[in-house]
């Protein structure tokens, strides 16, 4: 009799592993389409013989695995901070070349229009409707490039809007990393989920390498410790570090601090490195670009201004304000105050005649005059030379981001391979593990009906 | 190698969204009619286009200067046409003084058509347009000449040197003229003074004075027909440069159009294979998820 409630029991136990395997399954299934989630399989372990006359204790549940490569989510945390640093820089450059708006629409049409007033005006020096016109359009030339710079500085300035944004999310990810270590840390011990923990701490670092490149240091318990830049720690187990953010001036850009030590250089992956390359780098550089241009404007309308006459007979003075260096010339630039009050104060001519016009000549001539780029480029080269670097440079890392999305691709679909479910295999369990559920029953039924038959012989 | 569930849908969902990128950048060729959009579009074209726009400004610039110098020399053509027909009054009306006999009503009559030929010119040489004075060389606001309440005309008040405006980069055409190197050139003696010089002579019947006051008139004449010769030299540059403009800017529109229109049967081909691209993205992914093994349980 105590092999048949042996039996009994060894079919009891069946029933439970494959009504648990029914549930993993179930769980599979269910969660298809959970980001980071990885399909588990059920593992059982065949109990061995406890007596001579025994076949066998049937099966036991030992546990739970999740079908999870490591390796391929530490390859997808390695190569998901470039194309998200490319990404960055690709939308915040868009927005950039959108600013220097359409050749002949844009900072080049006012250039022109001031250079053909000028044209204008030395053809008839003397008509104060010209020299209205001539003053008229260098104020919208200055203008033209005031508007130009802001809205290069307003780029500049959303892209440490995203870096301060960018930094927040992290400080959250690290806090929610920590959480999950220290939640790992009491599973190892035997309380359930770990496997759960394990998935939502992948995606946790998923997220963060987006934002950050970072390096990870598994723990024994499942948890793992986080840095970034050159080492600095981010997360070790359940405390974090948390990346401050200080306001630097003269700008108010915001640097990274860990520890108090500045660490924004140390940042060369993720959304926030993009962030701060454009902040940091490209911008300014366009900016630096624009300043010299519109410093060349004035000091070379300047020079040969100074050279002539107006028409009451008087030496021109500066036609623009002078400006001290190039350094922000692209702000401040703006009409001499004496030229706008008075239009009969530009100097037009090579001697005190009204109607001498040869200042004026040369001032329409700078148009083609080559005056930038060590005497190899003119105004309207130097602009054009600004629209091809932004165009490039947002070419280049639009191309630079769609490829490395390729390569993030190809991994996140290996790691789908590893670790993702597919409803053919979950129905081929359901029905393997309901097969044998109903042969179980069956075997626990046969097991019930001798026992009927022995405890029958007894009457 | 498995395929789960979301590998196909990620990688549908990929080529979905690079078909349609491509089919959107299309049909914005098609609809636009332009395939330089923005800079990173193509940035060599989006550089060479600011470059042709800033050509284009340029010739239209000096096309205009030439339209109104073109204008302002053919005034002066006309004026200096009636100061040719000035002087040739004048000669006609000294030598006629000159004949015999001349009664004095006839030399009044002659005295008097000198004066009013002299009058005439003093307003051919004093002509405006728009407002600035022709003949005054650089000193286009002050008039050449000024005649006293006596009728007496003063020196020359202009420059010797004359205005000249670009027509091009590298032609300009003087557009003002020096009226004392016509009134007067190298005599000592302007066409006026000659005139009243003249007048006098023909009144008093002075023979010599005749003779030498048509001398100078002769010699006003030449410097005329000079002067009006080399006008003309002017008109015909202005012509042929705005022959030489109409072609260069005819060619920087077409760099230009090169640089930023698209090629609409090529766009239009594009646009047709993308759409087909992106409709068969559409039936890959209807067709993935369309059937599992869950139908047959």
């Amino acid at each position: 009799m105590a092999g048949l409630f042996g039996s009994l029991s060894m079919a009891a136990r069946a029933l439970d592993a494959q009504r648990y395997g029914l549930d993993v399954a179930g769980q599979n299934i269910a969660n298809v389409n959970t980001p980071g989630y990885s399909r588990r399989s059920a593992l059982f372990a065949a109990i061995p013989p406890y007596e001579k006359l025994s076949a066998g204790g049937g099966v036991e549940i030992t546990g739970l695995r999740a079908m999870r490569d490591d390796r391929l989510e530490r390859r997808l945390q390695q190569e998901r901070p470039a194309e998200q640093r490319e990404q960055a820089i690709a939308q915040t450059l868009a927005i950039v070349e959108t600013a220097l708006g359409k050749p002949g629409q844009s900072l080049d049409a006012s250039l022109n229009a001031f250079f053909d007033s000028l044209g204008r005006l030395a053809a008839d020096p003397t008509s104060a409707i010209e020299r209205q016109t001539t003053v008229s359009q260098a104020d919208a030339l200055a203008n033209s490039f005031k508007d130009m710079a802001g809205r290069l500085d307003q780029a500049r300035r959303d892209a440490d809007s995203g870096v301060r944004d960018g930094v927040g999310q992290v400080n959250a990810l690290a806090q929610r990393i920590a959480s999950l270590n220290a939640s790992l840390g009491a599973a190892a011990g035997g309380a359930p989920g770990g496997e759960e923990l394990k998935d939502s701490l992948n995606e946790a670092l998923k997220s963060l390498s987006g934002l950050i490149d970072i390096g990870t240091i598994p723990r024994a318990d499942g948890g793992v410790d986080v840095s970034f830049g050159n080492g600095r720690p981010l997360v070790i187990g359940a405390n974090t570090y948390t990346i401050d953010v200080a306001s630097t001036p003269p700008s108010g850009s915001a640097a990274l601090l860990s520890d108090g030590t500045t660490v924004t250089s140390e940042v060369t992956g993720g959304s926030i490195a993009g962030l701060i390359q454009a902040r940091d780098v490209l911008i300014p550089g366009y900016l630096s670009q624009l300043d010299t241009i519109a410093y060349s404007v004035v000091t070379e309308v300047n020079a040969i201004h100074q050279t002539g006459y107006d028409m009451n007979g008087a030496t021109g003075g500066s036609f623009f304000t002078a400006l001290p260096s190039a350094a922000g010339a692209a702000r401040t630039i703006s009409v001499s105050a004496g030229i706008v009050a008075d239009p009969g104060k530009i100097a037009t001519g090579g001697t005190a005649t009204a109607g001498d016009n040869t200042v004026a000549r040369k001032l329409a001539d700078l148009r083609d005059a080559r005056v930038l780029s060590g005497g190899t480029a003119t105004l309207s080269d130097a602009w054009g030379s600004l629209i091809y670097r932004v165009g490039a440079d947002t070419k280049t890392a639009s191309d630079e981001q769609s490829s490395r999305a390729e390569i993030v691709q190809q991994v996140e679909l290996l790691r789908e391979q590893v670790s993702g479910v597919s409803l053919d295999e979950e129905a081929m369990m359901m029905m393997k593990f309901q097969r044998a559920y109903e042969a179980n029953a069956r075997f626990f039924q046969a097991i019930d009906s001798a026992l009927d038959t022995l405890l029958s012989l007894h009457k | 190698m498995r395929t789960t569930f979301n590998s196909s849908f990620l990688q549908s969902a990929a080529d979905l969204s690079r078909t349609s990128v491509e089919l959107a950048r299309r049909q914005r060729e098609v609809s636009s009619g332009r395939r330089l959009n923005t800079a990173s579009d193509d940035p060599s074209a989006a550089s060479g286009s600011v470059r042709e726009h800033s050509e284009m400004a340029a010739l239209d610039r000096y096309d205009q200067t030439a339209d109104t110098a073109n204008s302002r020399l053919s005034v002066a053509d006309s004026v200096l046409s009636d100061m040719l027909d000035q002087l040739t009054n004048a000669k006609t009306t000294i030598l006629a003084a000159q004949g015999s006999p001349v009664t004095d009503d006839q030399r009044d009559a002659y005295a008097k058509e000198l004066a009013a030929i002299r009058d005439s010119l003093f307003s051919d040489f004093t002509t405006t347009f728009n407002g600035t004075y022709l003949f005054s060389g650089q000193a286009a606001t002050v008039a050449p000449y000024q005649k006293a309440a006596n009728g007496t005309i003063s020196a020359y008040s202009g420059t010797t040197s004359a205005i000249a405006v670009d027509i091009d980069r590298h032609t300009s055409v003087t557009v003002s003229f020096n009226a004392d190197a016509i009134a007067r050139g190298p005599d000592a003696a302007d066409i006026f003074t000659s005139l009243t010089q003249a007048i006098a002579a023909v009144l008093a019947g002075d023979g010599a004075g005749m003779a030498a006051a048509g001398t100078a008139v002769e010699r006003a004449f030449q410097r005329t027909t000079a002067a009006q010769s080399e006008n003309g030299a002017g008109l015909r540059e202005i012509e042929i440069q705005k022959g030489r403009l109409a072609d260069q800017r005819n060619a920087s529109k077409t760099r230009t159009s090169n640089f930023e229109d698209a090629n609409m049967a090529e766009s239009i081909t594009k646009m047709s294979q993308a759409d087909t691209a992106y409709k068969a993205a559409l039936g890959a992914i209807a067709t993935t998820g369309r059937v599992t093994l869950m139908d047959y349980l």
